[in-house]
C-alpha cells in the first residue's frame, strides 16, 4: 500500500479509472469473443450439416440407381452455390462400404480422408477437424438413409480458413472498439483527475506560502476577483470586528452589550454556485482573508502592547518564575532602578527586591491554581548601589516564551510615602500645638520650682542669712531633680517631633503610652480626667515608630478628652475616666482606650475614620486625627475596632501583630484591607 | 506683732517646699495644701488672711477655691498663681474678686510685691481709711486711689469725677497707690468713666499702676483709650 500512498491524487484517480475500465473491457472482450466465436462456428457447422442433409436427401435416389454422374453434378451444384464456394472446401459421398462414389476434388481423392470421419452407428452426423493437403477443414459427415437402411455417407468439408477469417475479422473489430473506448476513457480520466487535483495542488502551494508568512502571495483561485485587502473596512479599523469571520469577536462584543459596526455585504466573503472544488476555493480564500486580517490585527495588537510596555510610566518586569531571572524590562525600569537594560536582563530579580521577591514567587506559585495576581504595598526595593526606595508591587502569572513567568508592575511610591510622612509630620506638629498648653504647664512646674529655689538662695545671700550645708544640699538636689524632670519632658517632645524614618523599628507598646502621658497626663488631671493605666508586663515588641504611635495614642486620648468634656458641659461635676490597657493575645499586642464619654452614635461610627469628618465644634478639630491614626495603624498591620455604647462611653481597641507574627502577616499583606471600618485612602 | 497667716495651695510638692522657705523669710505663719479640697479644709480651720492658690490643679481648681473662699470670707486676700502669660485666667480670677495674681515661674520681686500689697491692703481695710481722695495739681485733677477698686469704690469714683467736672479741668489723673488692686467690677467702672470722659471732653490718664495691672488693663483694652504714666509728675506735666 505504501507506494500507492505516495502516488499523487491525480495519478491515483487516473490509474484507478483506467484500471477499472481495462478490467471491464478485457472481461467483456473475452466473454464476447467466446460467445461470438463459438456461436459462429456452431452456425457454420449447422449450415454444413444442412447442406449435407440436403445432398443426402436429394442424392439418395442417385445412389440407389447408381447414377453417379447425376450425383456428381448435384454435389458440384451444392458446393459451388454462390458464397458457399468460399465456405465449402469439398463434398464427397461414400457408399455403405466406405467406397467413394463421387467427390468434388479436382485432384485425386486423398485416400485416408474417407475413413477420417466415420459416422458412428445410430448417429445422424459427426463433425471432425481433418487436414486435407495444406488445408484444414471441418469434415461434416451425415449418413444417407433409405428407409431404415443406411445407403451411404455425405461428407462436407467446411473451410477452416474461411471460418478463421470471419472470426479474426470479428475480433479485430471488437478489439478496435475496445481500444477506442480505452483511449477516450484515458483522456477523460486524465482531464477529470487534473480538474480535481489542480486546485488542490494550487491550494497546497498557497497554504505553503502562507505558512511561510508570505501573505502577499497571488491568490489565483477566483478568476475575476479584485482582491485588495485595503478595501475592507475591518482591515483599516481594528476596532471593527469582522462579523463574517469572527464568531468569537462578535460574541465578546455581544456580551458587552455592543453590536458594533457591521458590513451589509462582505467585500470578500462569497459562495459561488458550483461544485465542491469551487466552494472549497471560496472557503479557502475566506480563510486566507481572515488570517490576513487577524494577523494584521495581531501585529497591531503586539505593537500596541509593546508600546504600552515600553512607554508605561511605571517599571514593568517579566520575571522567570523558576530562575527569578529578569526576562524583559521596560525603559522606565532602567530609569528608576538606574541599571542599563543589558545589566537588568538575566539578572536575578532578587537583586532588586531582595527577600520580598521570594515571598512573592511563593505566593504566586500557591495562587497558580487560583490564577490570581498578588499585590504587595510598600515594599522595599533597591536601586543600583543598594539604595533602598519604596514601591507597590503587583505581580501576575504569565506564560512568556513557553516558560512560567510573572509580570511584575512596580509603582514608585517614594514621593507618596514622603508626602504621607509630611502629612503625618504636619499632623504631628498640629498635635504638638494642641499639646502646647499641657506642655507649657508641665515645663512651668519644674521651672517654677527652680526659679523659686534660686531666688530663695539670692534672698538669703542678700539678707546675709546663715545658710546651712543641708539647706544648700537640699536645694541643689531639688533643683537637679526639677531639671531632670524638665529634660525628660523636652526629650519626649523631641522624640515626638522627630520625623520618623522609613524603616520600622521594634517598639514596646507601653513606651509610647508612657511618653504621651508624661506630656499630657497632668493636663488631663487638671481637666478632671483620670487616666488609669493597666499596662501588661513583658509585652512582645511590635513593628512601628515610637513617635507615630505616640501620635496615635495622643489622638485617641485627645478625642476621649474632647468627648468627655462635651459630656461635662451637660453634667457639671462629673469626672472623666480613661482606662488604658495593654495586653497580648493570639500573637497580637492590644491597646485599649476606654472612656466614659458620651459614646459614638451608630450613624457616625463608620465615618469617624474618614478624613475631614469631625463631630467636634467648628474650629476645634480638622477631622484628620483619626484618619491619620487609621493610616498609621494600618501601616503597622494593625486593626482598630470600636466598641461604643451611646451614653456609656467608647472603647477603641488597637491590635498590632507582634514582631514574631509580623512575618506571617506580610504574607497576607494584600488582604489587610478587609477591615471592618472602611475609610477612604488618605495617603 | 502676730504673724499674718498665709495658706498656699499648689499641687506641686516642690513648689510648696519653696514657698515654705520663702514665706518663712518674709515672716508669715505658713500653711500648705496640695489640693483645692485640702486647701478649703485648712482655710476653715486656720482662717488665714492671705491665700495663695495655683489655678490649674487636678480636682478642685484655683478658680473654684477662690469662689469658695470669697463665699466664706470676702475680706480674705486671695492671690492666684497663673501660668506664664495666661491673662485670661488672671482676669477671670479678678472678676471673681481675686486681689492679685502672680505669674509662674514665680519671681521673688513679684512675689514680694504681691505679698506686700496684700499686707498693705489688709492694713488699709483694718484702718478703713478713705480709699479715694481728690486734689488739684497744676492743670490736672488728681484722684488718689488706694486699696482695692471694686464695686464698693464706684460712689467714691463717681464723686471724684463729678468734682473734676465742676473744676472744669482738661485732665484727670488717676493716681493708683502701688498696692492698689483692681477687680473685675473695678475695671468695668474705670472703663465706664473713661468712656464718659471722652464724651465730656476730659482726658483721663493713669499713673502709679503696678506692673500686673498695667498688663490687665492692656488686655481689657483700657490702655488703648488712655495714657498710662509711670509717675504722677509725668502724668501732670
Amino acid at each position: 500500500m505504501k507506494p500507492y500512498a505516495r502516488i499523487s491524487l491525480k495519478n491515483k484517480i487516473f490509474a484507478s479509472i483506467l484500471a477499472v475500465i481495462l478490467i471491464i473491457s478485457v472481461t467483456i472482450a473475452l466473454l464476447a469473443r467466446w460467445i461470438l466465436i463459438s456461436g459462429l462456428t456452431k452456425e457454420l457447422e449447422l449450415r454444413g450439416i444442412a447442406v449435407a442433409h440436403s445432398i443426402a436427401e436429394r442424392g439418395g435416389g442417385f445412389v440407389l440407381d447408381k447414377n453417379y454422374s447425376e450425383l456428381l453434378s448435384l454435389i458440384f451444384e451444392e458446393a459451388r452455390l454462390r458464397e458457399r464456394q468460399h465456405m465449402i472446401n469439398y463434398i464427397y459421398v461414400l457408399d455403405r462400404s466406405e467406397k467413394v462414389l463421387s467427390h468434388t476434388f479436382t485432384v485425386p481423392f486423398p485416400g485416408p480422408l474417407s475413413t477420417a470421419n466415420p459416422v458412428p452407428e445410430g448417429k445422424m452426423n459427426s463433425v471432425r477437424l481433418v487436414a486435407v493437403g495444406a488445408q484444414t477443414s471441418y469434415d461434416i459427415a451425415v449418413s444417407m438413409n433409405e428407409g431404415l437402411y443406411r445407403i451411404g455417407t455425405v461428407h462436407v468439408g467446411l473451410s477452416k480458413e474461411h471460418i478463421d477469417k470471419l472470426v479474426s475479422k470479428l475480433r479485430f473489430m471488437f478489439l478496435g472498439f475496445i481500444s477506442a473506448v480505452i483511449i477516450i476513457i484515458f483522456y477523460v480520466s486524465h482531464r477529470i483527475s487534473r480538474y480535481i487535483t489542480s486546485p488542490i495542488s494550487r491550494l497546497t502551494n498557497i497554504s505553503d506560502e502562507l505558512s511561510r508568512g508570505n501573505f502577499d502571495v497571488h491568490l489565483d483561485l477566483g478568476e475575476d476577483l479584485d482582491w485588495a485587502v485595503t478595501n475592507c473596512p475591518a482591515y483599516k479599523d481594528t476596532n471593527m470586528p469582522c462579523w463574517h469571520f469572527d464568531e468569537q469577536g462578535r460574541k465578546s462584543l455581544k456580551s458587552k452589550g455592543k453590536t458594533g459596526q457591521v458590513c451589509a455585504t462582505c467585500l470578500f466573503y462569497r459562495k459561488r454556485e458550483g461544485d465542491e472544488v469551487i466552494q472549497l476555493a471560496d472557503s479557502f480564500m475566506s480563510m486566507v482573508w481572515s488570517i490576513r486580517l487577524y494577523r494584521k490585527r495581531l501585529q497591531e495588537s503586539e505593537m500596541k502592547y509593546r508600546s504600552l510596555f515600553d512607554s508605561g510610566p511605571d517599571p514593568i518586569f517579566v520575571v522567570d518564575c523558576n530562575t527569578d531571572r529578569i526576562l524583559d524590562a521596560n525603559p522606565r525600569a532602567e530609569e528608576l532602578y538606574e541599571y542599563s537594560k543589558g545589566e537588568l536582563l538575566g539578572v536575578s530579580f532578587m537583586v532588586l527586591g531582595h527577600d520580598q521577591v521570594r515571598e512573592c514567587l511563593n505566593s504566586l506559585n500557591e495562587a497558580q491554581t487560583n490564577s490570581g495576581c498578588v499585590y504587595y504595598p510598600k515594599v522595599l526595593h533597591y536601586k543600583k548601589g543598594e539604595r533602598p526606595f519604596y514601591v507597590n508591587m503587583h505581580a501576575c502569572p504569565l506564560s512568556y516564551g513557553g516558560t512560567h513567568a510573572m509580570i511584575v508592575a512596580v509603582t514608585d511610591i517614594t514621593e507618596m510615602m514622603e508626602k504621607d510622612a509630611q502629612l503625618v509630620q504636619a499632623a504631628k506638629m498640629k498635635t504638638l500645638g494642641e499639646m502646647s498648653a499641657g506642655i507649657a504647664h508641665e515645663i512651668n512646674q519644674p521651672l517654677n520650682a527652680i526659679k523659686m529655689g534660686s531666688e530663695y538662695l539670692n534672698l538669703l545671700i542678700e539678707q546675709n542669712r546663715q545658710v546651712t550645708e543641708t539647706q544648700i544640699r537640699d536645694m541643689a538636689t531639688e533643683i537637679s531633680q526639677q531639671v531632670d524632670r524638665a529634660t525628660d519632658i523636652i526629650n519626649n517632645l523631641r522624640a515626638f517631633g522627630k520625623k520618623s524614618g522609613l524603616v520600622m523599628e521594634r517598639v514596646d507598646m507601653n513606651e509610647p503610652i508612657r511618653g504621651v502621658l508624661s506630656i499630657i497626663g497632668r493636663q488631663f488631671s487638671i481637666q478632671r480626667i483620670t487616666i488609669r493605666l493597666e499596662l501588661g508586663e513583658g509585652l512582645p515588641y511590635i513593628k512601628g515608630h515610637n513617635n507615630r504611635l505616640q501620635q496615635v495614642f495622643f489622638n485617641l486620648l485627645n478625642n476621649a478628652r474632647d468627648a468627655i468634656q462635651e459630656k461635662m458641659e451637660n453634667e457639671p461635676g462629673m469626672w472623666g475616666d480613661i482606662l488604658v490597657r495593654t495586653y497580648t493575645q493570639d500573637g497580637r499586642v492590644f491597646a485599649s482606650f476606654a472612656d466614659n464619654g458620651p459614646g459614638i452614635a451608630d450613624s457616625v461610627r463608620n465615618k469617624i475614620f474618614e478624613p475631614f469628618f469631625t463631630t467636634k465644634q467648628t474650629g476645634k478639630g480638622m477631622g484628620l486625627g483619626l484618619a491619620i491614626t487609621y493610616g498609621i495603624v494600618r501601616d503597622y498591620g494593625g486593626i482598630i475596632t470600636i466598641d461604643s455604647q451611646p451614653g456609656q462611653g467608647t472603647t477603641f481597641i488597637l491590635s498590632f501583630p507582634s514582631v514574631e507574627s509580623h512575618q506571617a502577616l506580610e504574607h497576607n499583606a494584600s488582604r489587610v484591607d478587609e477591615n471592618p471600618a472602611q475609610p477612604s485612602e488618605i495617603s | 506683732m502676730t504673724q499674718d497667716k498665709i495658706l498656699v495651695i499648689d499641687d506641686e510638692k516642690a513648689t510648696l517646699k519653696m514657698f515654705r522657705l520663702f514665706l518663712d523669710v518674709y515672716g508669715f505663719d505658713i500653711f500648705t495644701a496640695e489640693s483645692g479640697e485640702e486647701g478649703l479644709d485648712v482655710f476653715d480651720r486656720e482662717k488665714p488672711d492671705i491665700v495663695l492658690t495655683d489655678i490649674k490643679m487636678p480636682g478642685m481648681d484655683g478658680i473654684e477655691v477662690l469662689q469658695q473662699i470669697k463665699k466664706r470670707s470676702p475680706a480674705t486676700e486671695v492671690i492666684v498663681i497663673t501660668g506664664h502669660g495666661d491673662m485670661d485666667l488672671a482676669i477671670q480670677a479678678l472678676n471673681l474678686d481675686a486681689a492679685d495674681f502672680i505669674n509662674k515661674p514665680i519671681q521673688r520681686q513679684s512675689l514680694e510685691q504681691g505679698l506686700s500689697r496684700a499686707r498693705e491692703r489688709l492694713k488699709l481695710a483694718k484702718s478703713r481709711q478713705n480709699e479715694v481722695s481728690v486734689s488739684r495739681q497744676g492743670r490736672a485733677l488728681v484722684i488718689e486711689i488706694q486699696g482695692s477698686v471694686s464695686s464698693h469704690s464706684e460712689p467714691y469714683l463717681r464723686e471724684a469725677y463729678a468734682k473734676a467736672q465742676e473744676a472744669k479741668v482738661q485732665r484727670i489723673v488717676l493716681h493708683f497707690d502701688p498696692n492698689t488692686s483692681v477687680n473685675g467690677a473695678g475695671i468695668a467702672i474705670l472703663t465706664q468713666l473713661v468712656l464718659e470722659s471722652e464724651k465730656d471732653g476730659i482726658e483721663i490718664v493713669m499713673a502709679g499702676l503696678s506692673e500686673n495691672f498695667r498688663k490687665v488693663f492692656g488686655i481689657v483694652g483700657l490702655t488703648r483709650m488712655i495714657q498710662i504714666f509711670d509717675s504722677l509728675d509725668q502724668a501732670c506735666a
